[in-house]
């Protein structure tokens, strides 16, 4: 199967569905106040920021975009373990999953 | 109508849809809220698939398989509706099921751009690893509520915190994005700009025809003809593999060094035992998450110099000090 890069406009597309994908992540980040849901979507932000990697790679014809992906992953498995953590400890502190509870940490 | 302004006003249609559909106690927003905002979100979908065909038919060449980009709307599609539901529905063991399927599709864009091993990648580590530690997290920590009924929900988890604002300034973000990304002045594959002895000048080792002969089944390169017909076969696995470990040997040891660090913090940080509210009658320091044996709730509280401090002092040095 011969591969050809993508166009442009092909590229805009894709770069289109990894811009929803992040600007969904914000907004689901700001206006959700469960902790474990504010973290998936962080998790929702790296999918719109894989897609757009992987569209990339696929743009400029090598496999950069795709390898960078693998550290993308790498981190976001460090991120969950460690936000998933810092949650259960949060929980057990004030049994509750509301983010609001925390505010005495702005100082 | 030019395709940027139509993005503009899909971006405008969604992000009403959006805060239409988010969770609100009480009354909606406008009566029948819940019902128009999945409306509005699928008009959006669809007059916005309309417009990006239109943009997309005339020209042909994509680059994709034939049917790539009918693959491409399919997937698309069902990514950007899951993901409205991850942000918008009110318990969390359903937006992480939905975050699920938004990992689904996202797997299924990429096979569209022959990341084979991307999409499997992330269906494994996503849609099993990550979401099933997610859905550890969401039993451990959940309410002893019952959360039959949404009058059994938890405030934080019923009400959006600042909705109007957070979808009108994630929605400027996006229209900026796709501003950007169907910006027209911008035609041309900068690859094709740059002379090839530039690239090779910046980057000796991995010259533009080098990443092509990788690729094409018409290598550019005459000097290694062989070479260039073993690249034919060479799979994604196989180009990732081996662009991972030539170009970047000592990212790949940090990144092990950070997963590991990442573990060992994790076990630290679910080990440290919190001290107990004041309010609470002795058992309750501990979650339903802790080990029975690491309990100190087993010991007498004044034996504890964790639980004799007040929990505003104990707070941080319950996380420093070992338990």
């Amino acid at each position: 199967m011969p591969e050809t890069a993508i166009s442009t406009l092909t590229l805009a597309h894709f770069l289109g569905i990894g811009a929803a994908l992040f600007a969904l992540g914000v907004i689901g980040f700001v206006t959700r106040r469960n902790l474990i849901v504010m973290f998936l979507c962080t998790e929702m932000m790296f999918q719109g920021v894989v897609v757009t990697l992987v569209a990339f790679a696929r743009f400029h014809m090598n496999t950069t975009g795709q390898t960078f992906v693998i550290f993308v992953l790498t981190i976001a498995a460090a991120e969950a373990a460690l936000a998933l953590a810092l949650v259960v400890l949060l929980f057990r502190r004030q049994r509750t999953l509301d983010a609001s509870a925390w505010t005495e940490l702005r100082g | 109508m030019t395709t940027p302004l139509a993005l503009y006003l899909a971006s405008v249609l969604g992000a009403a849809a959006l805060l239409l559909a988010m969770p609100r106690r009480g009354r909606p927003l406008v009566p029948l809220g819940t019902l128009l905002g999945p409306f509005l979100a699928a008009t959006t979908l669809g007059l916005l698939w309309l417009l990006l065909a239109k943009d997309w038919l005339t020209t042909g060449d994509t680059g994709l398989e034939p049917l790539g980009f009918a693959y491409y709307y399919v997937f698309g599609g069902i990514s950007l509706l899951a993901a409205g539901r991850v942000i918008t529905h009110p318990k969390p063991v359903y937006s992480a099921l939905w975050f699920i399927l938004v990992v689904v599709s996202s797997a299924g864009l990429m096979i569209t751009l022959s990341a084979e091993f991307m999409a499997l990648a992330m269906l494994i580590i996503y849609g099993g690893a990550i979401l099933v530690t997610y859905m550890f997290v969401i039993m451990l920590a959940s309410q002893s509520a019952p959360l039959d009924s949404a009058e059994a929900l938890p405030d934080y988890d019923g009400s959006a915190r600042e909705p109007v604002a957070a979808v009108a300034a994630g929605f400027l973000l996006l229209a900026v994005l796709l501003g950007v990304a169907f910006d027209p002045s911008i035609e041309r594959n900068p690859d094709a700009a740059v002379p090839a002895a530039e690239v090779a000048a910046l980057l000796p080792e991995r010259t533009a025809q080098g990443e092509s002969s990788w690729l094409t089944s018409t290598p550019t390169d005459p000097t290694s003809a062989e070479a260039a017909a073993q690249a034919v076969e060479v799979s994604n696995v196989e180009r990732i593999g081996v662009d991972l470990f030539t170009g970047n040997p000592l990212a790949i040891e940090l990144a092990g060094v950070i997963l590991l660090m990442a573990m060992i913090g994790a076990v630290v940080i679910a080990k440290a035992q919190p001290p107990s509210r004041s309010d609470d009658s002795g058992g309750m320091g501990a979650g339903p998450g802790a080990a029975p044996g690491a309990n100190p709730a087993d010991a007498p509280p004044s034996a504890d110099p964790l639980r004799a401090e007040p929990p505003e002092i104990g707070a941080m040095s319950a996380v420093e000090s070992p338990a």
